[in-house]
């Protein structure tokens, strides 16, 4: 790489002071004097270059940011694009947890109930029936006899579990459906799921109930 | 540039945007996440860091382990973290809010390690196999005998010393730094969901449909 | 072909050379020193990653922790010295009087030669912060902050005082890498160690500061440094000077947004990446007003200064464009935690290095006040130092791209990808070492000149003067 022009690579020249160096670039950063009327293609072609630049770098981030949300990881999501992003809830997962966390010690585990005492759960009308009845019923409790396959449970009486005044378990319309489904899915039992908007509707359309007799409820559709 | 005040106010600009920007920016998208609670499982998750496995991780970085092994799971379909096993989804912010200082890593000469308590509940290998594994190094990894003590053998050999690799009469017995590197090795998991890290399919048939 | 003014006045009796030499030769002598050592430590380093039990016992040494000592010695035992020595001259020379305060450079520099000393031990027992380009324990980093401080002041002393009211670029450039480090600096400090910010935040704070360390920092020095000597050496000025201004700008306006390219794929939201690739298509901006100014330096028939800046100036134009492309996630996923981002790295810092380098052939015989004794120890110096470093750069790219394909081929195990990109890592490891003989070359060269002026010295006046006199 040793060049002829300069035989001693220890050759270290000063081509001008420190002082003409820097008067001699003001004099060129003021835009020297346009004497000879030249036109000079470079600050067009920077513009050019600039804009070009911004523009892809703003279209690219419009692109790829996934409008600056914190929850999109991945950059190709838009945030309204995709369905709301929450794991999906297994109501027979939660449901059955739900039941082994209340319902199990009066309808047993294999939803049979106690002869006499407490109603069971499989195969009968109440559960795989009316969907608004047995949602009222678990939302607001039962009192009262009721006949389930043609036995009479004189004694029945189930608390309230849904929100509402007065009911000691506060479960929200979504466990109660969940709670709902997987009875009406279990044991052989195989009935539509329940939703929490079902749940939700027969909640606010009772606002002040309290239990449910058998007779009111024959009365729902 | 005649003006230096206004310079050095420029130089200011120019940092404190990008720092206001970017820093103080993803601080509070970010600095407030909570953990996710799974109704199916009933639990919340990322799972709480075991005091022993925060210890482990001081060990894990002062060894520079993080020069050969990230912890990121890239998304399934970028590179091949997911056919290569080493999670199922990406990993996102929420998985490290109990890490006081994830080691995500830069360089990958050895395997993601994201996942490790995972694959190794899965394989079966427990502390004592991973302990032995350190203590022998492999074709690709060095040995850590730092992390062991060679003691001469009093009477029964400790619980917790390694099986074979001691001359007669001695024992090797991991010091607590091994125990804790292991523990947190052993609780590296992220294997539940988070709705942020569902994956995404870039879904052409909706993008039609919308229009 | 060439209009290369002859050299009228020879070196070292340049009148306009008013600088205070001690302070700025200590603090080169002692980069020097880092270049030899950190050199060594990173040799060891990559010999250590095709051989997992070289050194493996010795646990001062193992990979990790020798990987963040090599690091430290290079970026702020070499790198800061060096560039704290060519900025501050810079300042000096084109503030037109001498460095006012040269104690707090001997102070500061002494202080930040232990800071790092003690980085280097503290790294050593397991003390390291765990942060790329920012593994400083704990204890260091309020003590390399003041060091930097006090280095700082007299280079900004030589700006508010200096004689003529206009500036010119280099000095844009120099004084914003010595105002800005201390703030990005202090801000890593307290948000990674002080009062860490949560999870993988960290990861952000961390690739803002190691860019900011690169695109505020060393790139400026190293800029400032051919703003400067271009026109010096070649007495011409430079072309199309009066865009500098908005090269200097877009770079500091966008640059410090680039650190999260490297967090493509990571656990932190997708906007922080492709904001970073974003930016670093505006930065290009920069690095094209930058090549339109300096041109000039790639003339051929050039004296070793130029030849070095050439070169550097060269790695730091193709280092922009490689950043920026593999910075694209297509590209990403390959070369995403390979080795392919050590070369690139390697690329950027070296760009610094020969530039720095090219800067202290320039400075060192004025500061000294005598010409370098040896011919051939420069050419030796430019052949070792410019073969390892393509050599090195090269080999680790190619072992890089094979790993990172591999890496994309499921059936591919680890000690495949291994026995693959071994014979590249053989042979960066012995660019590696030809860059340690480069070191040991320059360094031998350097201590050469300023030990024979310093007996000179003391010869002729009988006592060891301050070298400011000299020149």
């Amino acid at each position: 790489m040793s060049s002829p022009a300069s035989p001693d690579p220890r050759h270290e020249p000063s081509g001008m002071t420190d002082e003409n160096l820097i008067t001699a670039h003001e004099k060129e950063a003021a835009g020297a004097p346009d004497t000879h009327a030249q036109y000079r293609l470079l600050p067009l072609v920077l513009l050019f270059v600039f804009s070009g630049l911004i523009f892809y770098a703003g279209a690219y981030l419009n692109r790829y940011s996934g409008h600056f949300s914190r929850d999109i990881f991945d950059e190709r999501q838009l945030p309204a694009s995709g369905q709301p992003a929450v794991a999906a809830i297994d109501p027979v997962v939660l449901g059955k947890r739900q039941y082994a966390l209340a319902c199990v010690t009066c309808h047993m585990p294999n939803g049979m109930g106690v002869p006499n005492l407490y109603p069971p759960l499989v195969g009968t009308e109440w559960v795989l029936g009316s969907e608004e009845r047995l949602i009222a019923i678990v939302v607001h409790g039962l009192k009262g006899p009721i006949t389930v396959k043609g036995n009479v449970y004189s004694a029945a009486a189930m608390p309230a579990f849904g929100q509402v005044p007065g009911g000691g378990y506060n479960w929200s319309d979504e466990r109660i459906a969940a709670v709902l489904t997987y009875i009406r899915q279990e044991w052989g039992n195989e009935a539509g799921a329940i939703t929490a908007q079902q749940v939700a509707a027969v909640r606010t359309a009772h606002p002040d109930r309290k239990e449910w007799t058998e007779p009111e409820l024959l009365a729902l559709p | 540039m005649k003006n230096g005040p206004l310079f050095f106010l420029g130089l200011f600009a120019a940092l404190g945007i990008s720092w206001a920007g970017l820093l103080i920016g993803t601080n509070a998208q970010l600095g407030g996440l909570a953990p996710h609670f799974d109704e199916n499982q009933d639990l919340a998750f990322p799972a709480q860091f075991p005091g022993v496995a925060e210890q482990g991780l001081r060990v894990y970085r002062d060894l520079g382990c993080a020069s050969c092994h990230t912890q990121q799971v890239r998304r399934p379909g970028f590179g091949t973290d997911q056919e290569r096993g080493w999670g199922e989804r990406q990993s996102v912010a929420r998985d490290y809010i109990y890490q006081s200082q994830p080691q995500l890593g830069a360089m990958r000469i050895g395997p993601d390690l994201a996942n490790y308590g995972s694959r190794a509940a899965e394989a079966g290998i427990g502390a004592p196999a991973l302990l032995a594994y350190l203590y022998n190094g492999h074709e690709g990894m060095p040995a850590y005998r730092m992390l062991f003590e060679q003691r001469k053998l009093v009477g029964e050999s400790s619980a917790k010393a390694l099986v074979g690799g001691a001359p007669e009469g001695y024992e090797l017995v991991p010091t607590p730094r091994a125990q804790a590197l292991v523990a947190y090795l052993l609780s590296l998991k992220q294997s539940y969901e988070l709705p942020e890290a569902m994956p995404y399919e870039p879904a052409e048939a909706a993008k039609g449909g919308s229009q | 072909m060439t209009t290369v003014l002859p050299n009228q006045v020879p070196a070292g009796t340049d009148d306009a050379d008013q600088t205070c030499g001690g302070p700025l030769l200590l603090l080169i002598a002692s980069g020097l020193l880092w270049l030899v050592l950190g050199g060594t430590l990173a040799l060891l380093n990559l010999i250590q990653v095709y051989t997992p039990a070289f050194l493996a016992d010795c646990a001062w040494l193992t990979y990790g922790r020798l990987q963040a000592m090599q690091e430290t010695a290079l970026l702020y035992g070499w790198a800061g010295n060096a560039g704290l020595a060519v900025a501050l001259w810079v300042l000096a020379r084109l503030g037109g009087a001498p460095l006012r305060g040269p104690n707090y450079i001997v102070a500061g520099g002494l202080f930040w030669n232990l800071g790092v000393t003690l980085a280097l031990v503290g790294i050593a027992v397991g003390d390291a912060s765990g942060h790329g380009m920012f593994q400083l324990p704990r204890y260091v980093q309020p003590f390399l902050l003041f060091a930097f401080g006090a280095i700082a002041v007299p280079g900004v002393l030589a700006w508010t005082g200096r004689r003529n009211p206009t500036t010119y670029a280099a000095q844009w450039y120099a004084v914003a890498a010595l105002f800005l480090f201390p703030w990005f600096f202090s801000v890593a400090s307290v948000m990674l160690t002080f009062a860490p910010v949560r999870g993988t935040l960290q990861a952000v704070v961390a690739t803002w500061y190691a860019q900011n360390v690169f695109s505020l920092w060393l790139a400026p020095v190293a800029i400032a440094a051919v703003y400067y000597l271009l026109p010096k050496i070649t007495g011409r000025v430079i072309p199309s000077y009066d865009f500098a201004v908005y090269g200097f700008w877009s770079l500091l306006f966008f640059g410090c947004w680039m650190g999260g390219r490297l967090l493509v794929g990571a656990p932190v939201p997708a906007w922080v990446s492709t904001m970073a690739i974003a930016n670093a298509w505006v930065v290009l901006f920069h690095h094209i007003i930058v090549f339109f100014n300096v041109r000039d330096v790639f003339r051929p028939g050039a004296n070793t200064t130029l030849k070095f800046l050439a070169l550097g100036m060269g790695a730091y134009l193709l280092s922009a464009v490689i950043d920026t492309a593999f910075s694209a996630r297509a590209l990403a996923v390959t070369t995403q935690f390979t080795h392919f981002q050590q070369a690139q790295t390697h690329l950027a810092m070296g760009a610094v290095a020969l530039i720095l380098t090219g800067a202290l052939y320039h400075m060192t015989p004025r500061l000294a006040g005598g010409n370098w004794p040896s011919v051939a120890l420069i050419r030796a110096h430019f052949m070792a130092y410019i073969i390892g470093f393509v050599l090195l750069v090269g080999s680790l790219a190619v072992a890089g791209w094979i790993q990172g394909s591999a890496l994309n081929d499921p059936s591919v195990a680890f000690t495949q990808i291994a026995a693959r990109t071994k014979v590249w890592l053989q042979l960066a490891t012995a660019a590696q070492a030809l860059l340690v003989v480069a070191h040991v070359l320059f360094a031998a060269h350097f201590f050469k000149l300023v030990g024979g002026q310093m007996a000179k010295c003391c010869a002729t006046r009988g006592i060891l003067t301050s070298e400011a006199t000299v020149s």
